[in-house]
């Protein structure tokens, strides 16, 4: 009992995960909601206990700090899910808060376990106290929309809708999706890159970087054994495609005659200058989002200790302006690697080396 | 009238597009109505927009007006629904 008052503590220094279910919570998730008893009735069992131990370290914690003041409940998330009901008015209904237990509705709780995950990464591993830093409370919307085949962050909360089944899944079902939809509130309370153009795709690169991480922290893998995808799990079957982007490499996630072929460039020399899509920020994402693989597969280890410390450090800095180009983004990479870790060290050698090769930096 | 929508954008980043003439439609008055209801709610240029919204961009005959989600009216949302469903 004293080990889990302790892990309610921050500790910004990279720490293992403390959200070490082996099965994780979205998949958990997907098996309540299985037809075959097999495996929904452990999955729902397991989902129960996930959210009883909650409520017994929430309350343990709670006795922990009585007399402390209130500050301290920003160390937990604060998450409500709504339910839009099919209809686009946000934000819906309240169907879950807090402190309930599991809902018989998988996209609630696939909502739920994604914002616990976000909160639990930028709180343990870089000292966050939710999107905002100060513990802001954390809304979700599922069910938005008929067949809608998108996520977006609206400025105040994330939005999901269920997919057509025909091509995309529901979008609560990648944990990386609810990260870099979060990830989008973060950026907006701290950089707030104007979503247009490379600083848009700078935007959009940040949220797939930490999305990415998200999953990874929650599945505690190393840069080695990580996918490197986003939207893993959302393209319905038959779709020809692992994922919707690739960070390892961009421009192969899929190769589909419905959904066409992936646009995204791993290099400048492939940089898209396009009016659609703000500026193509969806698809120039793939430069950034590729030299972070790279920075992050020379460090090795786990993603989110060095290289994803390097690029929150310049996230959240003050240096980053509104409007920055890549380069601008790049060489606060560098410097921020420098500062933490030293000129000579592997991290500043690894950060310049993968901007030169996706040929943002010179050589 | 030919009314062409295309979407762009998204978490996908993934560009559809769909055109209806209602030149042999039983129901081309109705059409008329809500395109022209549609565009006179939209803007002028591309509205910035949310992170990962859909924006669309709405053709009648020469006209081009532009709307994002989720800020869409009621008449912008049936007629993007029904064209990109109904159309070619």
């Amino acid at each position: 009992m004293k080990e889990s008052v302790t892990q309610t503590r921050i500790t910004p220094a990279p720490t293992t995960p403390v959200f070490c279910t082996i099965v994780p919570p979205h998949i958990l998730g997907r098996l309540a909601e299985s037809d075959d008893p097999a495996w929904h009735e452990p999955a729902r069992r397991t989902l129960e206990h996930d959210a009883l131990h909650r409520t017994r370290r929430t309350g343990l914690a709670a006795q922990a700090r009585a007399p402390q003041e209130a500050r301290a409940a920003a160390d937990k998330p604060n998450r409500t899910v709504y339910d839009a009901g099919h209809q686009q008015d946000l934000p819906g209904t309240k169907v879950h808060s807090e402190t309930d237990g599991p809902s018989k509705d998988a996209s609630v709780n696939r909502a739920h376990a994604g914002l616990g995950a976000t909160f639990e990464l930028y709180l343990k591993v870089y000292g966050r106290k939710s999107i905002d830093g100060a513990g802001l409370p954390l809304d979700a919307t599922v069910h938005y929309g008929e067949k809608y085949d998108n996520a977006f962050w609206d400025g105040q909360r994330m939005v999901f809708g269920d997919g057509d089944g025909r091509l995309f899944k529901d979008f609560t079902i990648p944990v990386d999706v609810i990260g870099h939809e979060l990830t989008h509130g973060v950026t907006q309370y701290t950089a707030n890159l104007d979503y247009q153009a490379q600083s848009g795709a700078l935007n959009e690169s940040i949220s797939d970087v930490f999305g990415s991480l998200i999953k990874q922290y929650a599945l505690n893998q190393t840069a080695d054994q990580a996918d490197w995808l986003i939207g893993a799990d959302l393209l319905a079957p038959g779709v020809h495609g692992k994922a919707l982007r690739s960070m390892k490499a961009p421009g192969t996630a899929y190769d589909d005659p419905q959904l066409g072929k992936d646009p995204q460039p791993a290099t400048m020399a492939g940089y898209v200058q396009t009016a659609d899509d703000n500026g193509g920020v969806h698809l120039n994402s793939g430069i950034p989002n590729h030299a972070f693989y790279i920075v992050a597969s020379a460090l090795g280890g786990k993603a989110w200790e060095r290289a994803g410390q390097i690029w929150y450090d310049v996230l959240t800095g003050g240096h980053l302006a509104k409007n920055a180009q890549f380069a601008d983004f790049a060489n606060l990479t560098v410097q921020a690697a420098q500062t933490r870790y030293g000129a000579s060290g592997a991290e500043h050698e690894a950060v310049v080396k993968a901007w030169s090769q996706v040929g943002v930096l010179g050589k | 009238m030919r009314i062409h929508i295309r979407r762009t954008g998204g978490f996908a980043g993934i560009e559809r597009h769909a055109e209806i003439d209602t030149a042999d439609r039983a129901d081309a008055v109705d059409w008329h109505t809500l395109a022209d209801r549609a565009l006179a709610a939209a803007h002028a240029a591309p509205p910035a927009g949310v992170p990962d919204g859909f924006r669309y961009t709405l053709t009648v005959d020469d006209r081009t007006a532009y709307c994002t989600d989720p800020q869409l009216t009621d008449d912008q949302r049936e007629l993007i629904t029904r064209v990109l469903k109904e159309g070619a």
